[in-house]
């Protein structure tokens, strides 16, 4: 097994198989990964920062198997920080990817994607964001969950909200609405996402449901609202996903979305990993406002 | 007393044929514990339950669904999967020899004694566990017992052939797995390690070791089951060597040795 | 699954026990043949007809039919106190002394945080001189004779039988017999024909193959079945934030 010795910030990690394929369809490797994940750093970071990770690991390549890890590796490197975190009546030790040299740790570990929760890892039940998980079933495509989304922001926008999406780096869309309050529960935002569901399914009824049974979801987008909870992960933003090619899950302008809407191109909205790296370089991180801005669900 | 015989089939390899009967090389008794409803103290059963439904489902209403993708299964037939072992015979087919000390204790997993079947007469038996003694080889090996197919390792033992089925490789895991980090450890460390290790060296003597806790689980059980309170010891723990202690708990270790 | 130590002499490693074995690559689901929907194992009780959640299970011994001591798991950490969180290594021995037929049950200890060191001195010096530790400790109700040998950089640790396991081959074993030369010499050709090196790969992969051939041309005959989705929490959602988005809807959806 061939091994690299890097040193970042005074901390000294041993990167292995770095000439492995993991998306072999377009010879994408394990160097080109850690390569990827290292110029993202700087924007990828600060959405990963005090959450618990979950790794999903493709030891072998996106055509083999993974594996979902929520708890972090026992034998991780003394400076990987970690947090005690309670699921259920059991506790477990999670990573905390808040530096660079953890962040290459764990994509040394094949980890192509990245999911975390809406809350920080010490105030588990307050969701940091309220998410509307727009998923095509059968017949639909992303487009769809573009429609989709553009009458949620024209919903939002009258309820004095702004909302934010990105791809999902698949075939579907994430509209993540910042709250950044620590009043919020999760019971707010399940509350508030099922009945906005509700309602985009009554008056949408060919376009959207808020079912998660398979037959329903067919032709429709599927508005997952049950995503806001304190047991459920989102794929980080600026995250690989685990296709034939590393696609991006890659924070999206309105106006961009729109015109995809408009112009009937799906393509537009699928963003590689090179095109995601250009966009950053360009135009900054687009999804720093989730971060930051304090919004209140209104009292309706 | 050797058990009895378990199966029998034929060793297959060139132009050989030797007959062999099984029997089991070992037999495990413990003391048992069951599990109990804690508010009633009743026996609890194992059941498979239906995720959709929550009800206990009778063997008769199973069936072994293989899922292509999530939540969707291609029903198989046990008849089906059975056409995927090898056409159920009565031999056992060597595939090839290789050194027995290739072969990772982490594969191996239940081993049978072999008998040279007399009622055919056994040509060859004792020829081929001479063979694989004198040259320290095994044979791996597969065959269909049970209707399930086996992977094994044909070993000698003395004047005994002896028959280990093998776990498949995909079964076992690698110690690459555990992604263990690189660390230095110095020579001088290393070498009063292998020091101390040889001087702790001691025969290989299973017969030493008896299970002495099936014993005290016993006493601890006749002690409750007559009504007298059980002493509770807390188990003990032992404070790990820190790092930069290390070669001085190895030195310390090797005078004690001495 | 277990932490503790691992003590040879006066050092002592924390570590953890990790299995060394799962269920291979290709594995079938139990399904229930009435809704396809995956079965699980559970524990269930018969008097009650319900599932049991693991905080309401307890040990028994049983005493008489129908009758049990229930036991705890304090006091069967306190039957042997200093073996229940210390593997302790009695005597090293030499690796190729082990009679595989006492080889049970594998695993891997992995080191605890600070144990790093001396896990590592431990496996290279064991590889080295080719030894491994044997050690006894207990799990739960049981007291295993384990041997703990190097394994590509990493420890193992093996559960042996005991001795009294291992039946005795008295009656199996065939008398010296006169060995034929020529019969000999016939096998010995075919073993030095096919000889090769170990690798266990190759039959898991002969075995996975059959499976997914026989998978692939059932793809072609039959449709995959569908297992029910289990429903979140469905229903209609609180009322007056319904009414009151409904309202907005309409101005949304009314916009010019």
């Amino acid at each position: 097994m061939s091994r690299t010795a890097i040193e970042i910030g005074g901390k000294r990690l041993s990167l292995s198989n770095l000439e492995k394929e993991l998306y072999p369809s377009c010879g994408f490797t394990k160097a080109n990964l850690l390569e990827y994940y290292g110029q993202m750093s700087g924007s990828i970071l600060p959405h990963l920062k005090n959450r618990a990770l979950t790794l999903k690991r493709y030891p072998d390549g996106v055509e083999q198997e993974y594996f979902f890890e929520k708890r972090c590796p026992v034998h991780h490197p003394a400076w990987v920080q970690t947090a005690e975190v309670s699921r259920g009546s059991k506790q477990m030790t999670v990573c905390l990817a808040n530096n660079t040299a953890t962040l290459l740790w764990v994509e040394n570990l094949a980890s192509l994607e990245l999911h975390v929760p809406l809350a920080r890892a010490a105030s588990p039940e307050t969701p940091d964001a309220m998410v509307f998980d727009l998923d095509p079933g059968e017949g639909a495509d992303i487009l769809d969950c573009g429609r989709v989304a553009l009458v949620l922001r024209e919903l939002f926008s009258r309820l004095r909200l702004t909302g934010y999406p990105k791809t999902s780096g698949q075939k579907g869309l994430h509209v993540f609405v910042p709250l950044n309050r620590p009043e919020t529960t999760f019971d707010d935002t399940k509350q508030f996402s099922k009945a906005v569901a509700i309602i985009m399914q009554k008056n949408y009824p060919d376009l959207v449901t808020a079912k998660m049974a398979k037959e329903q979801r067919r032709g429709r987008v599927f508005i997952n609202w049950s995503q806001n909870d304190a047991s459920k992960t989102m794929v980080c933003v600026y995250s690989l996903r685990a296709r034939e090619k590393p696609y991006v899950s890659f924070p999206l302008e309105w106006k961009e979305l729109e015109l995809a809407v408009k112009g009937g191109n799906p393509a537009r909205l699928h963003i590689t990993h090179a095109e995601a790296l250009g966009r950053i370089k360009a135009a900054g991180d687009l999804f720093r406002e989730v971060l930051v801005k304090k919004q209140k669900l209104p009292h309706l | 007393m050797p058990s009895g015989t378990i199966w029998k089939g034929s060793i297959h390899f060139g132009d050989s044929h030797v007959p062999v009967k099984l029997h089991s090389a070992v037999k495990q008794e413990r003391i048992q514990f069951h599990l109990l409803h804690r508010s009633d103290r009743v026996r609890l059963h194992q059941q498979m339950i239906c995720a959709y439904e929550n009800i206990p489902v009778p063997a008769e209403d199973q069936i072994k669904g293989f899922e292509v993708e999530e939540g969707k299964y291609l029903i198989v037939d046990p008849e089906e999967l059975e056409l995927t072992t090898p056409e159920s015979s009565r031999m056992i087919e060597v595939h090839e020899f290789v050194k027995s000390g290739q072969i990772s204790p982490l594969f191996l997993d239940h081993t049978y004694y072999l008998e040279p079947d007399s009622d055919i007469k056994a040509p060859g038996y004792s020829e081929l566990a001479e063979l694989l003694r004198g040259m320290d080889a095994a044979g791996i090996c597969t065959w269909t017992m049970r209707k399930r197919s086996y992977l094994g390792a044909l070993q000698a033992s003395g004047r005994m052939l002896r028959l280990c089925t093998m776990r498949y490789a995909d079964e076992v895991l690698t110690a690459a797995s555990l992604e263990l980090q690189e660390i230095d450890v110095s020579e001088k460390e290393l070498k009063i390690g292998s020091d101390l290790i040889n001087q702790l060296t001691a025969p290989f003597e299973p017969r030493k070791f008896v299970n002495e806790h099936q014993q005290r689980l016993q006493k601890l059980i006749d002690t409750k089951a007559r009504g007298e309170k059980v002493v509770l010891l807390r188990p003990r723990t032992l404070r790990p060597t820190p790092p930069d202690e290390l070669l001085q708990a190895l030195e310390a270790s090797l005078k004690k040795a001495a | 699954m277990w932490d503790g130590t691992i003590s040879f002499s006066l050092v002592a490693i924390p570590v953890r026990l990790v299995k060394a074995v799962k269920p291979g690559r290709i594995t079938f689901r139990t399904l229930h043949r009435a809704d396809y929907s995956p079965l699980a194992r559970r524990m269930f009780c018969p008097e009650h007809e319900q599932i049991v959640p693991p905080d309401e299970i307890i040990r028994g011994y049983e005493l008489a039919p129908g009758r049990y001591l229930p036991v705890t798991d304090e006091e069967l950490e306190s039957v042997s106190p200093e073996r229940s969180r210390t593997i302790e290594i009695i005597d090293f021995i030499d690796l190729d002394e082990v009679d595989p037929v006492y080889f049970d049950h594998p695993y891997y200890l992995a080191p605890l945080k600070g144990g790093e060191k001396a896990y590592r001195l431990l496996a290279e010096v064991m590889r080295r001189t080719n030894k491994a530790g044997l050690a006894k400790f207990v799990m739960v109700e049981r007291e295993y004779l384990v041997a703990v040998v190097s394994m590509e950089g990493a420890l193992a640790m093996i559960t042996l039988h005991y001795s009294e396991e291992v039946l005795p081959d008295n009656g199996i074993a065939p008398k010296e017999a006169k060995l034929e030369a020529v019969e000999k010499k016939r096998m010995e050709r075919s073993i030095r024909n096919m000889t090769a090196e170990f690798d266990p790969a190759k039959y898991a992969d002969l075995r996975r193959e059959k499976v997914v051939d026989l998978l692939n041309l059932k793809m072609k005959e039959q449709a995959p079945v569908e297992a029910p989705v289990l429903e979140e929490e469905e229903g209609e959602g609180p009322a007056d934030l319904v009414a009151a988005l409904e309202e907005i809807m309409r101005e949304v959806k009314n916009k010019p």
